[in-house]
């Protein structure tokens, strides 16, 4: 191991070097099983509610707002409202969510 | 010829450029390299009070393995392209997602969100720095493992390994987060992968247990600094208490915050009151429960006047302390009657505790900061002066009676010269306090902007001049604040950069560190 350490350190920034110095990861980058969301529902509950439930933010379910305008503050921000990134919450959940905010009655 | 690109990082051309996103694609798959404006805006909007164009990105990477990081950085290094990396990206206050200088790429690490490995037993959690404290709490839950978090204010949606590596503080007995850190992975410059104390050792089994290792302690120079890539990250986590009693303190005038602090000091050293207590100030929890609007209008800051009839409607103290007991109900009724002695003698305090405000709305949402549930109702904040503006000053107090209230005056009468509230509160650590001030403004209003920026750097230079230093700060003013802590520490910084990151392509100006 320490070998292959100054071999890394000598060699500079090949890419020969770092693979061959990348025995911690290779034995566990496995296909990943990262988190996915389920539904818009929970995208609402565990992101959007926590404000526009709580007097943060305005109300915005059951009031039939445009879907297309849910998914462009969504990603936009507006004013103290992050923004949130598709790699938080990806175009297809986007959707879902924006969906699920948008409907006449939404249950929450 | 109009660029492809947004921005370009500074000296790197645009065909170079051009010649690494190609090897980016070739990495990740086109789908994980965002090169539109409309794809990296998210990583662009921040709250600081100066234009969005010098904190926006050339392009951001979605990274999920470590291998690709290994990748990414070997091809930084050929092109000398400087790489900004976010995890949950939710530094609100403190330049949120975007990079610290125009140009620079993103590595995005959200996706990169595994729990590895969570222990009942010996209370340990080992994640990927996209775990959000929503996820694992989630988790936590699903598996009944009868553990709790310790979460900033943004809880659900930032994450541990973001808030430990800039030093953030939460609310639990395991607030200062990062003295329960234990164990990171650290892609190096070089490409190599670093497990740090004993995690270097191979087939070693007490890397999340274990802090120091062998040998001089790494970990602390990959917290609030560009040396490495924390692609994994341990920390214990608190076994669920059989009881828990929180409970808020209110006090009515300013000066009582030298009572408040040389009460609390001993009772937080000697373990009485265990978890990170907060003094918030009247405004920082008014909020919650008040609109700014109602009580004064048109320039200026609030006029202790109007504070007082805020304190009034909505049931506030002008400090309002709140801490909570941990453990079995015989030792929580054991402290209680100390805590209840100690703060009952001068007669000035009013003591309350579940049973009268279990429906205040800020007694509640502190109430789940300290038990490490999710919340956001601190974005409350956000609503005061309305606009999207703030940044949150971070000076560092004793804990001691004196040195709180010239802090408190100090940070008042400076905002109140450009027209700001003081929205503060301590956090109180074991001898020290996070004096935590929210500098609010309104974004959209030019001039309300301009005196934000002036207030803040005003801030940093007169607290610098007194010996009070900064823990913790937004990417515009990390250079301002690195020199204040003098040329040997900052060369010290710049010798670790050079021996480390030779061609200084990991995020470039973290901490002034270049």
């Amino acid at each position: 191991m320490k070998k292959l350490k100054l071999k890394a350190a000598v060699s500079g920034f090949l890419f020969t070097a770092i693979l061959m110095n990348s025995a911690w990861s290779a034995q566990e980058e496995k296909p990943g099983t990262g988190f996915a969301w389920k539904d818009g529902a929970e995208i609402y509950a565990k992101i959007c509610a926590y404000c526009h439930e709580a007097n943060v933010g305005p109300q915005i379910r059951n009031r039939e707002l445009p879907a297309i305008y849910i998914r462009a503050i969504v990603r936009n921000g507006s004013r103290a409202m992050p923004a949130f990134r598709s790699s938080e919450i990806d175009d297809e959940s986007l959707a879902k969510v924006a969906d699920f905010i948008s409907q006449k009655a939404s249950q929450y | 010829m109009a660029s492809k690109y947004i921005a370009l990082p500074k000296g790197v051309s645009e065909k170079d450029f051009e010649a690494a996103v190609g090897h980016f694609r070739g990495i990740l798959g086109d789908d994980a390299v965002l090169t539109s404006a409309e794809q990296l805006i998210p990583y662009t909007k921040t709250m600081m009070p100066v234009p969005d164009a010098e904190h926006t990105p050339s392009i951001a990477l979605l990274a999920t393995t470590v291998e690709q990081i290994q990748k990414i950085v070997a091809v930084c290094n050929q092109y000398k392209i400087p790489v900004w990396t976010i995890s949950t990206g939710k530094n609100l206050g403190y330049g949120s997602a975007a990079p610290a200088e125009r140009g620079q790429i993103v590595l995005d690490l959200k996706r990169m969100n595994r729990i590895l490995e969570v222990d009942k037993d010996l209370a340990f959690a080992l994640v990927e720095p996209g775990v959000t404290y929503q996820q694992l709490y989630d988790y936590i839950k699903e598996h009944k493992l009868g553990l709790w978090l310790s979460m900033p204010a943004p809880s659900a949606i930032a994450g541990p390994v973001g808030n430990t590596l800039d030093r953030g503080v939460g609310y639990t007995p395991y607030g200062e987060h990062f003295l329960f850190a234990c164990g990171m992975e650290v892609v190096l410059a070089n490409g190599e992968v670093l497990r740090t104390g004993m995690g270097s050792m191979p087939n070693s089994n007490t890397w999340q247990v274990f802090k120091w290792g062998y040998g001089p302690y790494l970990d602390g120079i990959f917290t609030q600094s560009n040396y490495g890539i924390v692609t994994k990250f341990g920390f214990w986590l608190m076994p669920e208490p059989p009881a828990f009693k929180p409970f808020v303190i209110q006090y009515e005038h300013e000066e009582d915050i030298v009572e408040i602090v040389e009460t609390i000091r001993p009772l937080r050293i000697s373990g009485v009151i265990p978890n990170a207590v907060v003094i918030a100030h009247a405004l920082y929890e008014a909020p919650v429960k008040a609109r700014r609007g109602d009580y004064v209008s048109g320039p200026g800051s609030i006029p202790d006047e109007a504070v007082y009839r805020i304190m009034k409607d909505h049931k506030l103290g002008i400090w309002n302390v709140y801490a909570a007991l941990y453990g079995t109900q015989e030792q929580i009724d054991v402290n209680w009657k100390i805590v209840t002695q100690a703060f009952g003698q001068s007669g000035k305090a009013k003591i309350l505790t579940e049973q009268e405000a279990a429906n205040d709305p800020a007694f509640a949402y502190r109430t789940k900061l300290m038990r490490g549930e999710m919340t956001l109702t601190e974005f409350s904040l956000y609503n005061w002066r309305g606009g999207g503006g703030s940044m949150w000053f971070a000076p560092v107090s004793q804990a001691r009676g004196s040195e709180t209230l010239k802090q408190m005056a100090l940070t008042k009468q400076i905002l109140a010269k450009y027209g700001l509230d003081y929205s503060g509160e301590f956090i109180v650590g074991m001898r020290d306090m996070h004096h935590i001030v929210d500098v609010l403004y309104d974004k959209t209003d030019a001039e309300q902007t301009k005196a934000a920026y002036q207030c803040f750097d005003e801030l940093l230079t007169e607290f610098s001049a007194r010996g009070y230093g900064i823990y913790r700060v937004n990417t515009a003013f990390m250079d301002k604040v690195a020199e204040t802590y003098g040329p040997v520490q900052r060369n010290i910084h710049r010798t670790l950069k050079k021996a480390l990151d030779p061609n200084g392509i990991l995020a470039p100006g973290k901490s002034g560190i270049r």
